[in-house]
């Protein structure tokens, strides 16, 4: 027995984010039916559009459902009444972002375009205190040396310590999230480690079946894999990048087969975000709602990606501007990785676990 | 006068592959015929001049056509009314259903025509009952929506109106609404109530008048002239030519309902509600309403039906809430919402608020707290059940019928109209709405059927139309719906009357008053000619012009029944002109075949079967009787009401008369089909054909 007490504000916001009525749903269950990925017992996205219309907060934060579903929008396409599930389902991953961010405000200023000025004054700030601490706050002189405007030593501890921090207040977002999830399986009694569970899902997240079983849409998987891959091959550059400039030679030579390595992550990641962009401007119907989460998330990655290749043009032709550039890249970069728990990218950190959580209660 | 029959044979439409038309001629001339003409298409304008010149130049009083049904070409073959026409269905009945060019064949499309010819050699022209002094004045029962709405159709329509309400006000209902709900798109608006404009509407109309604090004593009468004894202080009588009856509903009585609340003062009803809103203007609602659907309603235990008005009420008056009080929230926990029609659009426009919150659910307990009140509701769309904690709690309860027994009339057979199923005076089939079984007396609205405003207000419209359709039908001597336009009625020859009462009891339409000593007093514009009477009349004193004792003995004994029964058995079918006679066309139409040892008399009903056409059959030779009608039971489909259901009833009586002439029961066999069961006419047939042939012979064949 649950007592209920609409939280109206929540509603509301759901129906803004989402851009759906809510009302309309008439609990038909077409959206359970064709749903791909919905278990058979409790099916989504069914029973979370009347939870939606009666403002039931508590019960779509902190749902795993929520994150099974991968956004094929099958159900938008089918729903009679036009409530849009897979938008809504967008929109509480969205807000949820919002409700775990430790520190709330981070994750406010992320999800709303009217304090974008402040989302990237922060870095620019940060990263200024960091060039004039080291005392290299100007552009340097001669050929372009980018350590000689931000010294790796103060790069590398710098942005390795706030992505640490970054890790721990998402890693305390997750605590409340899972905390959630256990309420809402009053019954479930977790059996072996996280580990185990998260190795049990290792075919889900390596090759994405689960996208696969969204019947429409297949460039939507061949995307997220080209982004996927390419943004942990770039990760995996990085931190050699980071382990030669501490005991080996940095830069790399054009050459070196981890430039190379990192070039063609590079492209992978362009075309992945390409398709991604292309589709959502240009196929809408199929796509449903994009919302500022979603672009401010492309757009910043897009940007992460052009800007790094860019930055490396301007090292080996000697550009004018290439100090500049490389700030750019930096906040860029910090908007995916230090901002991360925050925006869209915290899918990959709550989807998982949700994941996990779903594989260990046997919600399959 | 002596009458002279014309035949008219039509060998189209294949009939003439399959029946020897010249040999069918000569069963004509072998009777007392003045004429028999043979054509290749009777319903073209030259077949149409062959007989109408025959009318005008060789006085033909009596016209057969052996064709198609005489259901079809009704249009076509239509002569003066001093000529009797007859229909001899050779087409569907013997050319269509029966195997081409066969003897048994023949053997039908002749015996076919001599009963016709039996038919119209005893028969006469009716001759209506015309009363002189009918009335065109129309009264309305119950000033509310209904009454009002059909007293002002009626008075436009150019009739004079009488409008009764027993209140002190006109109005009914509608005076205690705040709002209503709208009539057309957008639906997004409540209008105000319409009463005071349709009240002012109605006082403005000359020939209305209008009769506040009255009721009835007694009505008596028939349809053109019921007079009316109203009390209103004193006692006035009007005399008017038929009745609209609107006496509405009253609501549930809520005591019953405790289990849900019902008592503390934060539960009220919907009636309630309104009330409560209409007498404290502006008065903002507390936090949190839940409104219960069916509440006592769609419940065996309570009402067991659907009120039809309480889904789209209660979403007017959760409208009320959110239009006053925007931080209220309310919660609607139903069975299904069932908002009729266009009201769907309403519905959706009410779903539109972010705070009105449905659900279906059933509800498990009702338990009053110090501030609130807690609502456990279980089978629930959330998924499992919930608990809602609310500040007041609105209980959509549902509608009583009022009943008429307040008309008072002056029938043998009751004070008020006959109620059906949960007390509603309804029509007595579905396909015949505003018909009651008091001929000229229409019910409208809510006593006829839950219904809301709107239905009420067509329903009054059709009532109204109804009523000056029996107005106008009296006064040409015709009968109402079903028989539409007959002019025929029961005649009876009192000299040979017993006094048995079978007559005056068995009349599903208390056509029949009594006197003292139990002789039947005719009101023959009550009669809808369904010839219940004829049927149970055991002296055979009652008769119709055209449908008579006599007619339909007659066409009996006119078959040729063979001596041998080899192969040649008899059937006589009685068919009721309804269904069953449409469906065995029908059965022809789509080409199904059945055996051609049956021999077809159509009756107006099964009720209208004598006894004594049973015994005239036996003695004949005729080897079974089958009779089939509309079915009865609680959803009986016979059109007069226990018309099939007497053929149950007197048929122990038939047994007894099979069992003096030493017959085996099953030589009459009844069968009850609906107008769609076409397909089940062979099988009927000839499966009584077969249990015949296993039986044998009627041993009066030889006598």
């Amino acid at each position: 027995m649950i007592n209920i007490q609409p939280d109206i504000k929540f509603k509301k916001q759901l129906k803004e984010v989402s851009k759906s009525s809510l009302n309309e749903c008439m609990q038909c269950g077409t959206c359970s039916v064709v749903c791909s990925l919905a278990p058979e017992e409790k099916p989504f996205p069914r029973k979370e559009m009347i939870w939606a219309g009666w403002g039931m907060k508590d019960k779509l934060i902190g749902n795993t459902d929520i994150w099974l579903c991968h956004q094929c929008g099958d159900c938008s396409t089918y729903c009679p009444r036009g409530v849009k599930p897979a938008d809504v389902f967008s929109a509480v991953r969205e807000i949820s972002y919002q409700h775990y961010a430790k520190p709330k405000f981070l994750g406010k200023i992320l999800n709303n375009p009217k304090w974008l000025p402040i989302a990237i004054l922060i870095p620019i700030i940060i990263i200024s205190t960091i060039l004039y601490l080291a005392g290299t706050l100007q552009i340097p002189e001669g050929p372009v040396n980018y350590s000689k405007f931000f010294p790796h030593v103060w790069l590398n501890s710098s942005f390795t310590f706030l992505s640490f921090l970054t890790i721990a207040l998402g890693i305390a977002g997750l605590r409340n999230f899972w905390k959630d999830l256990r309420l809402q399986y009053p019954d479930f009694k977790p059996s072996g480690s996280f580990i185990k569970h998260l190795f049990s899902i290792r075919k889900e997240i390596i090759l994405h079946s689960n996208f696969s079983k969204c019947s429409n849409k297949k460039s939507r998987k061949i995307a997220h894999l080209l982004v996927f891959y390419g943004f942990i091959l770039l990760l995996f550059v990085t931190a050699f990048a980071i382990y030669a400039a501490i005991v080996h030679k940095y830069p790399l030579a054009i050459t070196n087969p981890f430039k190379i390595l990192g070039n063609v992550a590079a492209m992978m990641l362009l075309i992945g975000l390409g398709i991604m962009i292309m589709n959502r401007i240009f196929d809408r119907k199929d796509f449903g709602n994009s919302t500022y989460a979603d672009w401010l998330f492309l757009i910043s990655m897009f940007l992460l990606t052009i800007s790094g290749v860019v930055v490396q043009a301007a090292r080996f032709l000697d550009w004018g501007i290439a100090y500049h550039l490389y700030f750019f890249h930096l906040i860029c970069v910090w908007f995916i990785i230090i901002y991360l728990p925050y925006t869209k990218f915290g899918h990959l950190l709550y989807r998982v676990v949700a994941m996990v959580f779903a594989a260990s209660a046997g919600r399959k | 006068m002596e009458k002279k029959i014309g035949v008219y044979i039509c060998s189209g439409c294949e009939i003439g592959k399959s029946i020897d038309i010249e040999k069918l001629s000569q069963i004509a001339s072998e009777q007392n015929v003045t004429i028999c003409k043979n054509h290749s298409s009777l319903c073209s304008i030259e077949g149409f001049d062959l007989i109408s010149s025959d009318i005008a130049n060789e006085n033909i009083d009596r016209v057969i056509i052996a064709a198609c049904s005489p259901r079809l070409k009704t249009e076509v073959f239509d002569f003066p009314e001093n000529v009797l026409l007859d229909r001899a269905n050779i087409r569907e009945q013997v050319a269509w259903s029966m195997e081409p060019n066969e003897e048994d064949t023949q053997m039908a499309a002749e015996d076919c025509l001599r009963m016709s010819i039996a038919k119209v050699a005893n028969t006469e022209i009716p001759n209506p009952f015309i009363a002189d002094n009918i009335s065109s004045d129309i009264l309305v029962v119950g000033g509310g929506i209904t009454g009002i709405t059909a007293a002002i159709d009626g008075a436009k329509a150019g009739y004079k109106v009488h409008i009764i309400e027993k209140e002190e006000k006109l109005g009914g209902w509608l005076n205690k609404l705040h709002k209503q709900i709208p009539y057309a798109a957008p639906y997004s608006e409540l209008i105000n109530p319409e009463i005071e404009d349709k009240i002012k509407e109605l006082e403005k109309l000359d020939n209305i008048q209008i009769h506040t604090s009255t009721t009835i004593k007694e009505i008596s009468g028939q349809p053109g002239h019921f007079e009316v004894q109203l009390l209103n202080g004193k006692e006035e009588k009007v005399i008017v030519g038929s009745i609209v009856t609107a006496t509405g509903w009253q609501a549930y009585d809520a005591n019953k309902l405790s289990y849900l609340g019902y008592g503390n003062p934060k539960v009220l009803t919907n009636v309630e509600f309104e009330e409560f809103v209409k007498n404290n203007p502006g008065k903002e609602f507390p936090k949190n309403i839940l409104f219960i659907q069916c509440a006592g309603s769609r419940d065996k235990g309570h009402l067991p039906y659907c009120s039809a008005f309480c889904c789209a009420t209660s979403l007017k008056q959760a409208k009320y809430i959110r239009d006053l009080s925007p931080e209220s929230n309310v919660f609607v926990v139903y069975k299904d919402i069932r908002t009729l029609g266009l009201y769907e659009e309403f519905y959706k426009e009410i779903q539109k608020d972010d705070q009105i919150f449905f659900t279906k659910g059933e509800i498990e307990k009702v338990i009053p707290e110090k501030n609130n009140i807690s609502v456990q509701v279980k089978d629930t769309l959330i998924g499992e059940d919930i608990s809602l904690s609310v500040d007041m709690l609105v209980l959509a309860t549902g509608m009583i019928p009022n009943g008429t027994e307040d008309l008072n009339l002056n029938y043998r057979l009751g004070k008020g109209l006959p109620e059906l199923k949960y007390n509603f005076s309804d029509s007595h089939f579905i396909c015949f709405p505003y018909e009651t079984r008091r001929t000229g007396i229409y019910a409208a609205g809510s006593l006829r059927e839950p219904m809301n405003i709107a239905s009420s207000k067509s329903d009054a419209s059709g009532a109204m139309l109804k009523a000056i359709q029996t107005i106008q039908a009296t006064k040409r001597g015709e009968a109402v719906h079903p028989r539409s336009g007959d002019k025929s009625y029961p005649d009876l020859f009192l000299d040979r009357c017993t006094d048995c009462k079978r007559c005056t009891e068995e009349c599903p339409f208390g056509s029949y008053d009594e006197n003292e000593k139990g002789t039947p007093l005719p009101n023959p514009n009550r009669c809808r000619r369904c010839g219940i009477c004829l049927g149970s009349c055991p002296e055979r004193v009652i008769n119709f012009a055209d449908y008579s004792i006599n007619s339909i003995s007659a066409m009996i004994k006119s078959v040729e029944v063979p001596d041998e029964f080899e192969e040649k058995p008899r059937i006589l079918v009685f068919v009721c002109e309804n269904d069953a006679y449409p469906a065995m066309d029908m059965a022809a139409q789509k080409g199904l075949k059945y055996s051609p040892f049956v021999r077809v008399i159509p009756v107006r009903c099964l009720g209208s079967i004598n006894k004594v056409w049973i015994s005239d059959a036996l003695s004949k030779g005729y080897d079974g009787i089958l009779q089939i009608g509309c079915k009865p039971g609680d959803d009986y489909q016979c059109h007069f009401i226990h018309g099939s259901e007497l053929t149950e009833t007197r048929g122990e009586n038939i047994q007894e008369t099979l069992e003096t002439m030493m017959l085996e029961p099953e030589r009459i066999k009844t069968e009850f089909v609906e107008i769609t069961d076409y397909d089940k006419i062979p099988k009927i047939i000839n499966d009584y054909v077969e249990d015949i042939e296993l039986i044998g012979p009627n041993p009066f064949k030889e006598l």
